[in-house]
């Protein structure tokens, strides 16, 4: 059961210039209703735009054309300044290639986004990421720098991470594709339960069938036209 | 006031990021600031030497009469007009100073060509012939032993003062004072007693020995009468220049048939002041110099670095930090660091600067009154190194805040 709408795309479009004045489209009128509590998997071949639309739903590009609306509020109006603020608010991201900070800790990368917090959230920056990396299994792990850790265990310091902030939407940008399938497995399970927990909407991009078959509503990218899968399995 | 207060938590937050980025890169930071450390080391010392040195110059310059310095000269029209001293002078010279209230007076008579020696060391000297105002009206100290007093006049044996070329040339260093040493003049030998040593020295090899004038009309006039005779007064120096003038005029009425003459002799009067701003800019211009290369070295290591940061720049603006935020935190990456290297450099010329065999041994002379380190040196430093790590950091600040979020990412 679907909560509040948060995110919605509207015929969106997204095309650069080449460097030959010829312009690429790489999104073709995509329209994507997300709602909290939602868990959603776009899959599709590499190359047809599935991180340009990851982009654009986390508000770090823009839509060409169409309509990007951020809790019913026309997102593309959104200064730089109120997107940045409204990303480290409301947005999480998981990346691929984990993207932990060098030479900072897991403790320290988890406080990252806190520091820029306001009030209560920077000054307990310390306690609210360690008591998020305790909920991905990693207490034991605070201290330890990102190169002592597994491929697994660092994508659980990056789920800390995304969801020390409690955002309302998590952007997971192939989590697993630097993982092997049981440790892959066990890091999508780990992140739909933390969003479940959480409420927030859990959108996740892939070409991993198994994992997009972990989502309630499946969707493919191809041609730079979103088509539902598969729509609002049970629970 | 939770628009301040968030604006207070970014400040400290990004002070907090800064100081996290520079204790990560430890050895990139150390190596890149050490242009900056020594800059400022350079730019502390040249400041604060160059204060010292003003000081040395000062003293040195002070000796030839502290401002306003006025000389009366009275010469008698029947001695070829060479400036003479006779009780007559003396008494319209005493007059006419309590006349327009000058508090610090002293005649100064030399003759030259003593010899002093002490077993079997002889040094040629100067002798000056004065009263004790002489000593502070000219910034002369006695470093052992003590200065002239009015009563020296009634010693049985003759109280002289010397310099550190007597005592030097006469090896009288470890020796306790009072000490007897030999004076020759005009043929005549005349056992004297050194009361006190001062710092000062002349930079040729003569000595000089200061006496009172009792004490050589008494032993030495008979055989060398005393010459070129002034009469110094030490005034304030508003006026100086009216009251020398008024002074002469007055004197002049004193004594009838005498050319008085009275006039300013201190380094202001002859603007020797100028040439101490002079050198002050000069070293000034050597630091900037400096300064300036230290400053390219460390925006080169900024720039270089910062294409390296890219990502994790694209990283943080994903956490939500805005371009302002991004700017601000690399900016007091710079500004942080150079303040830490600034900080290590002013301490380092206080060590160097406060260093007093260091200083006389660089400046060739000794100060008597070793001034405390320049606190405007030291606040120039810190204020440069501050100023240095906020221009140097603009650039690799702009270079990140213009980072685009999805390229940075997948960098």
């Amino acid at each position: 059961m679907s909560g509040a709408q948060l995110l919605q795309l509207e015929n969106v479009t997204r095309s650069v210039l080449l460097p030959d004045d010829s312009e690429l489209h790489i999104l073709n009128g995509i329209d994507l209703t997300v709602s909290e509590g939602d868990h959603i998997a776009i899959v599709g071949r590499s190359g047809t735009g599935k991180s340009t639309l990851l982009n654009i739903l986390g508000l770090l590009d823009r839509p060409t054309s169409g309509t990007l609306s951020w809790r019913g509020k026309d997102a593309s109006r959104l200064s730089a300044r109120r997107a940045a603020l409204a990303r480290g608010r409301d947005l999480g991201f998981v990346f691929q290639q984990f993207n932990l900070l060098p030479g900072r800790t897991a403790l320290e990368n988890v406080m990252a986004p806190l520091m820029y917090a306001s009030g209560r959230d920077f000054w307990q920056r310390r306690r609210l990421a360690a008591e998020s990396l305790e909920r991905v299994g990693l207490g034991a792990r605070l201290d330890s720098m990102p190169q002592t850790l597994s491929g697994g265990e660092q994508q659980r310091v990056a789920i800390a991470r995304a969801l020390v902030r409690r955002p309302r939407v998590v952007l997971a940008d192939e989590p697993t594709g630097a993982l092997d399938v049981t440790t892959g497995r066990a890091v999508m399970e780990l992140l739909d339960a933390a969003t479940v927990e959480s409420g927030a909407a859990l959108i996740t991009i892939t070409h991993d069938a198994n994992v997009a078959a972990l989502a309630r509503e499946q969707f493919r990218l191809e041609g730079g036209r979103l088509q539902p899968l598969m729509q609002e399995v049970a629970r | 006031m939770n628009g301040l207060g968030g604006l207070a938590t970014g400040f400290v937050a990004a002070l907090l990021e800064a100081w996290q980025e520079l204790r990560i890169h430890k050895l990139r930071v150390l190596l890149s600031l050490i242009g900056v450390t020594i800059a400022v080391t350079s730019l502390t010392t040249a400041v604060a030497g160059a204060g010292m040195a003003e000081q040395l110059m000062k003293e040195q310059l002070e000796r030839q009469g502290r401002p306003a310095m006025i000389y009366a000269y009275a010469n008698d029209p029947t001695n070829m007009g060479m400036p003479t001293a006779t009780n007559e002078t003396s008494a319209a010279f005493k007059k006419t100073a309590e006349r327009f209230k000058v508090e610090h007076t002293s005649i100064v008579g030399r003759s030259p060509g003593v010899q002093a020696t002490h077993q079997g060391l002889s040094v040629d000297a100067d002798v000056q012939v004065v009263d004790p105002d002489y000593a502070p009206m000219h910034r002369i100290f006695a470093q052992r032993g003590r200065w002239l007093e009015e009563a020296d006049a009634n010693n049985l044996s003759p109280a002289v003062v010397v310099d550190k070329t007597v005592v030097r040339s006469l090896g009288l260093q470890n020796a306790k004072l009072p000490a007897t040493v030999e004076v020759g003049t005009g043929g005549e030998k005349v056992s004297v007693t050194v009361i006190g040593a001062t710092s000062t020295q002349d930079y040729g090899t003569m000595g000089q020995m200061w006496m009172l004038p009792e004490t050589y009309e008494h032993w030495f006039a008979a055989a060398v009468p005393l010459g070129d005779v002034s009469y110094a007064m030490w005034v304030p120096t508003e006026n100086a220049d009216e009251l020398a003038s008024n002074f002469a005029l007055q004197m002049r009425a004193e004594l009838p048939g005498y050319q008085v003459n009275a006039q300013r002799v201190d380094y202001q009067a002859w603007g020797a002041d100028e040439s101490l701003d002079q050198m002050a800019m000069v070293v000034a211009a050597i630091a900037g110099v400096i300064l300036l290369l230290g400053s390219l070295s460390l925006l080169n290591v900024a720039m270089v670095t910062m294409k390296q940061r890219i990502r994790e720049v694209g990283i943080r603006r994903s956490f939500g930090a805005t371009t302002g935020r991004v700017f601000f935190s690399v900016m007091m990456e710079s500004v942080v660091a150079t303040a830490v290297a600034g900080g290590v450099g002013v301490l380092l010329s206080v060590a160097l600067v406060s260093n007093p065999t260091l200083i006389n041994m660089v400046l060739y002379g000794g100060i008597d009154e070793m001034p405390g380190f320049p606190v405007g040196a030291a606040l120039l430093g810190m204020g440069v190194s501050v100023a240095v790590g906020a221009l140097t950091g603009v650039l690799p600040a702009l270079v990140a805040a213009r980072v685009r979020i999805v390229d940075a990412i997948r960098v």
